[in-house]
């Protein structure tokens, strides 16, 4: 019972693409993450799960500087992608929000075209030069998020008429149409069934292929079931991070146990 | 471990190390009653033992559906997660443990009805000490002693070199003299029944460590000489 994932890839060559130092994050006088180190690794999948109000968002909007929208949000300590601090004054957000795609718990495409939902993204950062190009990175796009022949034939009406999973699975698709390295989710099954959840943890299972992914999730089965990695947060802090074969098998921490178990804290 | 939020689990969890226990007593006292049938030529009380595999048998089912239940209701986690699936391995192993000392029970059915004979004191000795590592780690699955089964894990050793040692003697004899090589079978069934149930009570060792420590209690276990013909 040492290996609770049969897809368990020996992690210790993997390089790590952000890495966190010392990060606090206040909302006013709210300290709602305090001094968490953590290195997310390429081609992995890290799952962040914990109990409600812990920080998990918080922490996962700190690496695409999602926060830089909430007026009353301030970060301190360092975070690293490739070893370049993403705080850094000559970084420009949307560039880096190209580079650190987002889904969110809701799907929300735009009020668009499927098609333009998708090549929205590479014709503001100048990712294509003509329409042969846009059409190449569209259809690469929704096929990756295993979508494709769902919408082939609709490509002109608009994203929001499709089903949750489909737009969940359109969203994914936005997000990896400008070529981003790391992709973090924000409990993105949260709204669906268990057929499109299951649909979007396969999708998962095949995009750690690419790029690095970090998902926030309630469900411990989910964490198991996606994830190489788990961080456990509890109260703004990371109390336990580890491989997940451990996580949920071996826990160290009580805490992490009495969560995972089901147990009063 | 403090309590579930859903406190149908803890009933649960209780019912399965419940069951578990039982099937341990069941088991014990079927090792111990087949040794008593041997020893004392006692054809009614094997028959007794040989009577009671069935319980042994339907609490197996009854943790297996359990267990199963309580996997796909809750999908458990981290302790609660080892310990149903250490269940599962351990109410196989004691049902193996019931099989081998009913197997005991005929022998000694054969035995009662034969010409006595002396039997061997190594046997006896041999009986009493894969009884004691029996008891002592069901004990530990109880208390959860990891050391009590570390402890009987590390001593099957003795229990194979006894095998060893009665398999020599018994051979022996039998060459000796043709006419007891009925009987002699007899008895080297008996303790092939009883190395076995030593190498259960040794993974049901590893079983209960792994339900504590969460990992594996490694493979460098003392080992008798695999039993050599040479000479035979
Ligand atoms: N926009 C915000 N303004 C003020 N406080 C917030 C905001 N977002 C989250 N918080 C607070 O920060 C803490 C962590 O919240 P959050 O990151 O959403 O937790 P989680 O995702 O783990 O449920 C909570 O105490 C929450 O109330
Ligand atoms: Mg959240």
């Amino acid at each position: 019972m040492t290996n609770m994932r049969m897809t368990e890839q020996d992690l210790q060559d993997r390089e790590t693409k952000i890495a966190s130092r010392g990060v606090d994050v206040f909302y006013g006088a709210t300290h709602a993450i305090k001094d968490v180190d953590i290195d997310i690794l390429n081609n992995t999948v890290t799952a962040f799960i914990g109990p409600s109000g812990c920080g998990k968002s918080t922490f996962l909007r700190c690496l695409n500087r999602m926060n830089d929208t909430i007026d009353s949000c301030r970060v301190t300590g360092q975070i690293l992608l490739d070893g370049d601090d993403i705080y850094h004054s000559s970084v420009d957000p949307v560039t880096l929000r190209a580079r650190v795609g987002m889904v969110f718990q809701k799907p929300n495409p735009f009020p668009k075209s499927i098609f333009d939902n998708i090549a929205y993204g590479p014709r503001i950062h100048g990712l294509v030069n003509n329409k042969a190009e846009l059409d190449e990175v569209v259809e690469k796009s929704l096929r990756r998020a295993a979508i494709w022949n769902e919408v082939k034939d609709r490509l002109d009406q608009p994203g929001t008429g499709l089903s949750g999973g489909q737009q969940q699975r359109l969203c994914i698709a936005r997000a990896i149409a400008t070529a981003p390295e790391v992709l973090l989710m924000d409990e993105p099954c949260s709204a669906l069934d268990p057929i499109a959840t299951a649909q979007i943890e396969e999708l998962i299972d095949e995009l750690r292929q690419d790029f690095a992914v970090v998902i926030v999730t309630h469900s411990m089965q989910q964490a198991a079931r996606v994830s190489q990695k788990t961080a456990f947060f509890h109260l703004g802090v990371i109390a336990e991070h580890g491989d997940t074969n451990q996580i949920f098998t071996n826990p160290v921490d009580k805490r992490t146990q009495d969560y995972i178990t089901g147990r009063f804290g | 471990m403090g309590p579930h939020i859903v406190s149908s689990f803890d009933d649960d969890l209780i019912a399965v190390q419940a069951r578990i226990s039982e099937m341990g007593g069941i088991a014990e006292e079927m090792l111990s009653g087949a040794l008593e049938a041997v020893k004392n030529r006692d054809a009614q009380m094997a028959q007794e033992v040989i009577a009671r595999d069935k319980r042994l048998d339907a609490i197996e089912m009854e943790v297996e559906n359990l267990a199963t239940r309580v996997i796909a209701l809750r999908q458990p986690m981290a302790g609660d997660l080892r310990l149903l699936i250490s269940a599962l391995k351990m109410a196989s192993t004691l049902e193996r443990v019931g099989d081998l000392s009913k197997n005991i029970a005929r022998r000694a059915v054969y035995l009662a009805n034969a010409r006595p004979v002396r039997l061997s004191s190594s046997i006896v000795r041999m009986g009493n000490q894969t009884l004691g590592q029996l008891t002592e780690v069901l004990d530990a699955f109880t208390s959860r002693d990891t050391a009590l089964a570390v402890s009987v894990w590390k001593r099957d050793v003795e229990v194979d070199e006894m095998y060893n040692s009665i398999f020599r003697e018994v051979v022996t004899y039998m060459m000796e003299d043709p006419r007891t090589i009925g009987l002699g079978s007899q008895l080297l069934f008996v303790a092939k029944n009883l190395e076995r149930i030593g190498d259960h009570s040794t993974h049901l060792a590893e079983t209960i460590y792994y339900i504590v420590e969460g990992t594996p209690l490694g493979d460098d276990r003392p080992k008798g000489e695999p039993l050599g013909l040479e000479g035979y």
